[in-house]
């Protein structure tokens, strides 16, 4: 009798959580097998909407002395635009502050979703997401380079400062360094961190209960389960912060780079 | 605000500039690249000849020394 309890109580608690926890079923009463509107989908306009929403509205009356919505604005803006777009690129930075600005509190936002009660996942935990965020930064780093140098720019990308016996060994590795590993690792590393991490905290959350309900002697280490699971949601959000300012930091040394005069 | 200019001198306040997190993927993506590109190369040669791995071993190598000199030649003083 116990095993059955058992049984049917792991049933309730699938554990190990797979990738299938990933692939949430669609939220509309209709389709139910369908996949075109799920909690993914949900959260992505959503985040959208509460940009949008918060910098017209911390802009709609803007004051010299900046009440709250404001300040948090501008400061968000300001970091970006200072300390990653002015710092890394020069002064022409400033024109792709706003991109940056934008793609900075998207990604942290989308992140987000991954320890805000009841999403509890981060769209960014499928890559398909990450991949069209640096699909975008591959695109505009390319084309500054051939705006900016015309075809001088596969050059300067290409052809390192060697003696020209080494260049056929050296040419390809540079292709691949400059353009398929930077897109590939922007995605991978966004996609493969928050993936990570609603991993865990699968884990040890679902882990809790499935010791919990294998022995009642386990109840401690349940509780020092469910404590982990706090802690480590403390971890993914400095996870989170981190991925959306590395992100945005990276795309804007590709600019730099593109823009940058012949080395 | 996007046209409004920064100012002039960089900020005196708590932010420290970002870290050149760029040095760190660009040295470990030139070693990985070298070594994959060759290796492959390598590997190429080998289905070709029918060999049994000595131009991937060879590929390797060279690549990985390629991927070291290269980071030497763009990251080094």
């Amino acid at each position: 009798m116990v095993t059955g309890q058992t049984t049917v109580l792991a049933v309730d608690v699938p554990f190990p959580p797979s990738v299938e926890d990933f692939y949430l079923p669609s939220i509309v009463p209709w389709g139910e097998h369908g996949v075109w509107f799920t909690k993914i989908t949900l959260l992505l306009w959503l985040s959208v909407a509460i940009l949008i929403i918060f910098f017209l509205v911390a802009y709609r009356k803007p004051k010299l002395v900046p009440d709250k919505k404001q300040w948090l604005a501008e400061s968000i803006y300001g970091f970006v635009r200072n300390n990653i777009a002015v710092d890394m690129i020069g002064k022409e930075g400033v024109k792709f502050a706003p991109y940056l600005a934008s793609l900075f509190c998207f990604i942290f936002v989308m992140n987000l979703w991954g320890i805000i009660p009841f999403a509890q996942i981060s769209p960014n935990s499928h890559i398909a997401f990450p991949m069209i965020l640096a699909v975008i930064s591959w695109v505009m780093f390319i084309y500054l380079g051939f705006s900016r140098h015309g075809i001088k720019y596969i050059k300067m990308a290409l052809v390192p400062p060697a003696p020209w016996f080494i260049l056929p060994i050296l040419v390809p590795i540079e292709f691949f360094s400059n353009f398929i590993v930077r897109p590939f690792s922007l995605a991978v590393r966004l996609f493969a961190n928050m993936f990570a991490g609603h991993m865990l905290l699968l884990v040890f959350t679902l882990g809790g209960f499935a010791m919990i309900n294998a022995n009642a002697l386990l109840a401690p280490i349940s509780l020092l389960s469910w404590l982990m699971t706090i802690a480590l949601t403390f971890l993914d959000f400095a996870i989170i912060a981190l991925q959306a300012y590395v992100f945005t930091v990276l795309t804007a040394s590709y600019i730099q780079g593109s823009l940058a005069e012949g080395h | 605000m996007a046209g409004q200019q920064p100012p002039e001198n960089p900020p005196e306040d708590d932010s420290p500039p970002p870290p050149n997190l760029n040095g760190g993927y660009v040295a470990i993506s030139y070693l990985i690249g070298g070594m994959v590109v060759w290796g492959g190369i390598g590997w190429l040669v080998d289905r070709w000849l029918g060999t049994e791995g000595i131009a991937l071993a060879i590929g390797v190598v060279v690549g990985g020394a390629a991927g070291v000199y290269l980071i030497a030649r763009r990251l080094g003083a």
